[in-house]
């Protein structure tokens, strides 16, 4: 049962009408900017991959432009994705769960079953000659996919805090997630972004607060119990809490990861100069990419990057408030919430708030399948964004009423650039 | 339908900020910590990566050569060869038997000697092989092998082989001159690492140009330049070797000095060893130079230093005669001399030398302490002993474990005393090394200046400078000029009174000696009834004398007196190879 509402007053409901959004929108431009900031973040990646190589090269006995090379055959992959999944209209993909489930099932399957790299003894990955492929990436995809289509489903029916219709099916996913990517795979940090993905979608979908809170406490939970029951794990923690007690075994890339962040100052040691690069903090063309970054640019490129984030992540609310219908929101969110969480959990283990999960940072990271299938659920938020309303609809009780200006009498679309209070938007 | 429909977007859009309001808050945060870890504690993590990144390396500075002269000409006798060190750190080598086996094939030796060092713990430095060579040290790096590393080192090469090797020492695998020169010159020999502080990748690489690296070149070591001849060299050591078989002795020393400025021209010991191959030496006394660091009791060839003492004090005088009793009762002992000498009778000083009468030795004592045995004798004679000879400290001589040899104290142990001074007077009862000996005669025959002993001509800086080193006098006046000349007449007239197997044409060059039977003293006091150290001193000069031999052949056992059985031809034998090919000036 959905609360109560309080009874709208006269003027509201027409003024609500009025800014109702028509069912169809109308077709328009797309979100170009959400297009240029991706490939901006892309371009910061491939520098720092680009500025790091030679010396990962000669750790790693490999050609000096192996990497750069392997990161520019990556992003061109992720063009061609994002440029596809764009073409096609949102609304198809939201049929297309089933097959994409499938496909997830048995990517992950093969995962599984693939011999695994004794250096990296989990079965995550798929290999493809010098290229890999993570099974979990599809699954978040598919996942977000069929979750949008269930939930706004559930929307319409106002059935999502029903039990058999929408939480034990839920249920059942986070079961399955726990046992195959938490449990088999030891891929705790992807873990930790479906369960964010689902978590975020739930939320959004209007699941009462209570059950909220309650979901939240039995995350925290089971969260706890996998900690506590794995060894490794345990030593993770104990590391995360205090990684510089050990910083020569458990706590090496964690230090090594601060003494990165730390050593870069105010204004960083410059772009070519990084030293931890070196073969000091490991994964740092991957992982840990954003201390290498810290390293070169400092305090003030990496509030920078965090500010290009944020003002990405912004320009996706606008999409999700404006979206078309309830599915096209809960795609771009469960998008946002994808790529947000992931940032925060990298970031987190780099600057040592949060124990180090082994994910990548999105678009940043050197990394195939990552990098691809951002930039393909980019094409699905990229193709939503043709159909946004033009306006925010109107939240009762916001403050910034007498928006008359935000609608042009001849119907077109609105352009920040002519908006009279930009700060009013978000 | 239209308003439940505004009514879920109205609730979801809530929801959405409400999450985004999060998520800003934890964008603030990050904000936040990353001022604290990149500003604030800046410093600290910087310092951390420092610790971590910068790596001090020490640049070896090349070990100076050693040269040597072939009559005028200057010729190297010590090299230097670059060769590499095969190390392993342990912590970087993730398959062990595979490294082990790489490196087997690499330089040779089997794989399982490795793998210990490989897999060593709590180090970053494993050896694994020492003196690779540059082509065994390229297939190394071919390797690529991580962890695996080589670093250069000096070794010593001999182009003279084991000539002079006593003197010279070696220099062990740390690079530490042991023994002789290298141990005396260590320090100028090594001269000043560089030190390299760059900031290096994990492995130690070297990063390039880096604000924080520190380079200091390093200054290679001096060059030293020996006083030592060559050929001279090589000639004393052969005469030594064939001295020392003949006296069927376990072994011997000799030395050439300049008389007049106490550079030594050629010195040795046999048995001596290779020092190119020093580690197979079973027995290390061998690395002595015993000449320099072995005292014993010197015997006889203390006699002419007792006669020019006494002459010195005006006690005596050249020609003084005396009657000698053969025998002196001391201290309950009697003081005899050889059966050779015969029964008491008159005696004169130069008598003292050629028959080599201990109590001739012990009646001038006497005549020190106005004809007794007494304190002011003592006194006496130990001030020429400690002050003018200078025995009982060391020379100064740049040679490593240089000994000081033995004076006892002219008012020690009560009522022995003035036996024990009495036999000091013929070299027993102290101790002198054979280059004490030498330095002192030098300084009675060469009209009193006691030069110090030196094996350096000169020294090569850095830059490719000599510098010559000249002699250092210690002491004027040890003898005056006119005792000088009697004690160098006493001694040539004592080796015409004695047969050698070539005699020595005394109109053309002067030649004198001394020999010496030295008594071995036991451990727990008392002499050796059967084993003598035979001994001899004697100079070979035109005008005045120009070389000082000093030659000491140990527990002779070829029969007779070991001073003029064994150590008596190896001085004559040095004598005329000194006359014969180095340029002795002729008298006038």
């Amino acid at each position: 049962m959905r609360p109560r509402r309080p009874l709208p007053t006269r003027t509201q409901v027409l003024q609500a009408a009025a800014k109702a959004p028509a069912p169809n929108t109308r077709r328009h431009r797309p979100d170009y900017i959400i297009l240029v900031l991706s490939c901006i973040l892309l371009a910061i990646g491939l520098i720092v991959v680009y500025s790091i190589s030679p010396g990962l090269a000669k750790l790693n006995n490999v050609s000096e432009n192996f990497y750069v090379t392997h990161q520019l055959i990556t992003i061109g992959l992720a063009l061609v994705a994002f440029g596809i999944i764009a073409a096609v209209p949102y609304q198809r993909f939201a049929s297309m769960y089933k097959p994409l489930g499938i496909a997830a099932l048995i990517v992950t399957f093969v995962a599984l079953i693939m011999p695994v790299n004794p250096a990296y003894p989990a079965h995550r990955w798929i290999s493809l000659g010098t290229f890999s492929f993570q099974s979990v990436e599809l699954v978040k995809f598919a996942l977000l996919i069929y979750l949008a289509a269930f939930l706004s489903k559930r929307m319409q029916d106002g059935t999502v805090s029903d039990f058999k219709a929408t939480l034990k099916p839920l249920g059942m996913i986070i079961v399955a997630v726990g046992i195959i990517i938490a449990g088999i795979q030891s891929d705790l940090g992807s873990t930790g972004v479906i369960l964010a993905i689902m978590g975020t979608m739930v939320f959004v979908a209007g699941l009462p607060m209570k059950k909220v809170i309650i979901f939240g406490l039995v995350v925290a939970l089971l969260a706890s119990v996998a900690i506590v029951s794995t060894p490794y794990r345990r030593d993770r923690f104990a590391t995360y809490l205090n990684p510089e007690a050990d910083c020569q075994n458990a706590g090496y890339q964690a230090c090594q990861a601060l003494v990165a962040v730390g050593s870069g100052g105010m204004a960083g040691l410059g772009l070519g100069r990084s030293v931890q690069a070196y073969g000091y903090l490991p994964e740092s063309q991957n992982d840990s990419i954003f201390a290498i970054y810290a390293e070169k640019f400092g305090f003030i490129g990496s509030i920078g990057l965090l500010g290009l984030y944020a003002v990405f992540f912004g320009r996706l609310k606008r999409i999700i408030e404006r979206a078309p219908d309830n599915y096209s929101r809960l795609v771009v969110i469960g998008i946002t919430a994808w790529l947000s969480v992931q940032s925060l959990i990298n970031i987190g283990a780099m600057i040592g708030l949060l124990p180090l999960k082994g994910i990548t940072l999105p678009f940043v990271s050197y990394g195939g399948t990552s990098v691809v299938f951002i930039m393909a659920a980019l094409g699905m938020v990229f193709n939503i964004s043709r159909y946004t309303a033009h306006t925010t609809p109107r939240i009762t009780g916001d403050k910034k009423e007498g928006r008359a200006n935000d609608h042009r009498t001849n119907g077109g679309r609105f352009r920040g650039a002519y908006h009279p209070n930009p700060g009013s938007r978000l | 339908m239209l308003k439940t429909n505004t009514d879920n977007v109205v609730a979801a859009i809530k929801r959405v900020r409400l999450w985004y309001v999060a998520l800003f808050v934890i964008f603030g945060l990050f904000g936040v910590r990353l001022f604290y870890l990149q500003v604030i504690r800046h410093n600290h993590y910087k310092a951390a990566a420092l610790s971590g990144q910068l790596k001090q390396y020490e640049v070896p500075a090349r070990r100076g050569m050693i040269y040597a002269k072939e009559g005028d000409v200057t010729v190297p006798i010590v090299l230097n060869q670059k060769l590499y060190t095969l190390y392993a750190d342990p912590g970087y080598i993730k398959d062990a038997d595979k490294a082990a086996a790489q490196v087997a094939q690499a330089v040779g030796g089997q794989a399982s000697d490795y793998l210990p060092l490989i897999k060593a713990e709590d180090t970053r430095y494993s050896v694994l092989k020492k003196r690779l060579t540059e082509t065994q040290k390229n297939k190394i790096a071919k390797l690529q092998q991580p962890g695996l590393g080589t670093v250069e080192q000096d070794y010593r090469t001999y182009p003279q082989g084991t000539l002079a090797a006593q003197l010279l020492g070696f220099v062990n695998e740390d690079g530490q001159g042991k023994y002789g020169l290298e141990q005396a010159l260590n320090e100028e020999l090594t001269g000043v690492p560089g030190e390299l502080k760059a900031v290096t990748d994990s492995r130690g690489v070297p990063l390039a140009a880096n604000s924080d690296n520190i380079e200091r070149a390093p200054v290679n070591g001096k060059g030293i330049v020996l006083t030592v001849d060559v050929a001279m060299q090589q000639q004393l050591e052969a005469i030594l070797k064939k001295g020392v078989e003949n006296a069927k002795s376990e072994g011997g020393s000799a030395l050439i000095m300049d008389a007049n400025t106490g550079a030594i021209k050629a010195m040795a010991n046999y048995p001596t060893y290779d020092p190119s191959n020093f580690g197979s030496v079973q027995d290390g006394s061998v690395f002595n130079n015993a000449a320099v660091s072995e005292p014993l009791e010197v015997g006889s060839v203390m006699k002419p230093l007792t006669a020019a003492a006494a002459l010195n004090q005006g006690v005596v005088s050249a020609n003084t005669c005396y009657y000698d009793p053969a025998k002196y009762k001391v201290d309950e002992f009697t003081i005899t001399n050889i059966e050779e000498d015969g029964p008491a009778g008159n005696r004169c000083i130069k008598d003292i030398l050629n028959l080599s009468l201990n109590t001739g030795a012990t009646w001038l004592l006497m005549q020190m302490g106005d004809g007794q045995l007494n304190s002011k004798g003592r006194t006496a004679w130990h001030s020429y002993m400690t002050e003018h000879y200078l025995f009982g400290q060391t020379t100064g001589i740049e040679q490593g474990y240089e000994a000081t040899g033995y004076v006892p104290d002219a008012e020690d142990n009560g009522a022995g005393i003035n036996l024990t001074y009495a036999n000091t007077t013929f070299g027993q009862a102290m101790t002198a090394t054979p280059l004490q000996l030498g330095a002192a005669l030098a300084a009675v025959v060469n009209g009193g200046t006691y030069y110090q002993p030196h094996l350096v001509a000169a020294k090569i800086d850095a830059s490719g400078k000599q510098i010559e080193q000249k002699p250092i006098i210690k002491k004027t006046d040890v003898v005056s000029a006119q005792v000088s000349q009697q004690i160098i007449s006493m001694m040539q007239y004592t080796v015409d009174n004695h047969s050698f197997s070539k005699k020595f044409d005394q109109s053309r060059y002067s030649v004198g000696g001394k020999t010496g039977t030295a008594q071995i003293a036991k451990p727990n006091g008392g002499y050796y009834e059967d084993e003598f150290n035979g001994t001899y001193v004697g100079f070979v000069g035109g005008d005045k004398p120009q070389y000082v031999i000093v030659v000491k052949i140990s527990k002779a056992k070829n029969g007779g007196y070991a001073g003029t059985a064994a150590a008596q031809p190896v001085f004559g034998n040095l004598a005329h190879m000194l006359l014969n090919n180095f340029n002795v000036t002729p008298r006038n």
